[in-house]
This record gives structure tokens, sequence and C-alpha cells, in this order.
């Protein structure tokens, strides 16, 4: 578990049902502790074979705490959606704020993820 | 030092404020500290929340670019908001600066998405970066 300290603008958890559970900005800062959860998912993905839900190669992100994200935190993201698509998953994203998927559209980037719900 | 003034229009009244100067260290933690003190200064003079997540988009993209291009010096990050537009410009040494690197065409588009105008300079060993978000009038 990625633990956040006082300075962190993000902390990032993989929940016990493998959901990496997401709060703050997803920055320059805040992308590497993404990353790091990330290849802790993926560390466990690979132990634990083929018998996950809904896929094995899928890294699901629950990003309800996330309300600002650059360019620098799009690319942690867009290096996850590479890794994920060499194992044949994707990368979920689960409730998705507006700030987010701002960003997406206007990188075109979209459609390299799975949008699983929108954050009202 | 930072000036306020208001200055009465037809249409609405315009504040002025800035030049607001922050100087930073090359610290990736830090782009959190000049966004919030750019969401400051916009709700001050009236931006409405659109245009501050634009513009603490548009300060996180010149901090990215500055922070991850530059020579690993001080930022020097101002703000100033007159003529409803606020404009935020950062400034450091650099060694070398392509301004075509993957990552800065991101830092581009994204700028192109969220600010009126924005450009960059490159100038004596220097980068200046600047961003321009417009105010809406309605």
């Amino acid at each position: 578990m990625t633990e956040p300290n006082s300075i962190d603008s993000l902390s990032a958890t993989v929940s016990r049902d493998g959901v990496i559970v997401i709060a703050g900005d997803i920055d320059m800062a805040g992308g590497p502790i993404l990353e790091l959860a990330i290849a802790e998912r993926e560390a466990q993905l690979a132990a634990d074979g083929a018998d996950h839900e809904p896929s094995p190669g899928d890294v699901v992100l629950d990003m309800a705490g996330v309300f600002f994200i650059d360019s620098s935190g799009l690319r942690s993201l867009l290096s996850a959606t590479r890794r994920a698509g060499e194992r044949g998953g994707k990368v979920v994203l689960r409730s998705v704020g507006p700030e987010v998927t701002r960003l997406l559209e206007i990188t075109g980037t979209l459609d390299h993820f799975d949008i699983e719900s929108q954050r009202g | 030092m930072a000036e306020a003034v208001d200055v009465a229009t037809d249409e609405v009244q315009v504040r002025t404020v800035g030049p607001v100067r922050l100087e930073l260290p090359p610290d990736p933690s830090l782009s959190r500290v000049a966004r919030l003190a750019a969401s400051g200064v916009a709700s001050l003079t009236g931006f409405n929340v659109d245009e501050i997540d634009d513009i603490k988009v548009a300060v996180s993209e010149v901090m990215v670019a500055l922070i991850e291009h530059g020579a690993d010096c001080t930022i020097a990050v101002e703000f100033d908001v007159s003529g409803g537009s606020f404009t935020v410009r950062g400034t450091t040494v650099i060694d070398d600066f392509d301004v075509n690197h993957p990552d800065l065409v991101l830092c581009r588009t994204v700028l192109s998405a969220v600010c009126s105008d924005h450009g960059i300079d490159l100038n004596d060993g220097r980068a200046v970066i600047w961003a321009s978000v417009e105010q809406s009038r309605g």
C-alpha cells in the first residue's frame, strides 16, 4: 500500500478487491505515487494468474477522490494503459470527475480508457 | 508588490491585481503551492469556478514544463490580472530545451485548450512560458 505523508498531494491504496483507490491531485508529485500503486497491483495480477474479474489484465482505478489532473499525471495513466494493453487488459476508471474527463477529451486520450462510471 | 485596482466599465467591474510573484525550488510537490496561490488571486478578481479550474491547469502545465525541462534551478512564477485576463508567466534557467519534446507537446496541447493564448520564449539560457485565461463577461 502506498501511504501518504504530510506533503504528498495524493494517496493511492490497493483495496482488498484489487481496486486502486485514489484521493488527491494527479500531478508531478502525485503521478509517481500513483505509478507505485499501479505497479503493486500489476505485481498482484502477475502473481495471481488469470482468476481475476472482470478480466485478468485489468487495472481498476477509483477516481472519486480526484479533483485535479495535469499532463504529467495523464502520462502516468497512459503508461498504465500501455502495459495493460501488453497484457491483453485495460485500465478501468471508476467515478471519474469532470476535471479528469475534460483533460482526457482535450488530449484525445479518452478512448485509451474504459470509463466505468462518472462522478456527479 | 501586488496592487488591486477596481476599474468601472459600462458592462462589468474589472479588477486589476498584480503582479504577484513567487519563487519556488524546482520541487514537483510545490506545483500545488503555485496552483493554490493562482486560484486565490483568480478568486479575488472574480473569475468563476470553471475559469479557476482552467487557471489551475495552466499554472500546473507551466510548472511541469519548467521543472521537467529546466536546469534544476529556481522557478519564478508571476500572476497578473488585468483587462479581464489572468496571465501566468514562469521563468527558469535552461541547459537544453526541446520545444518539440513529446511531453512538452502534451503540455502545449493542454494549454491550447484551457488558455486564450500561450507561448514559450527561449532567450539567453532562460525559458519563459506564459499563458492567459480570459474572464467571461456574462
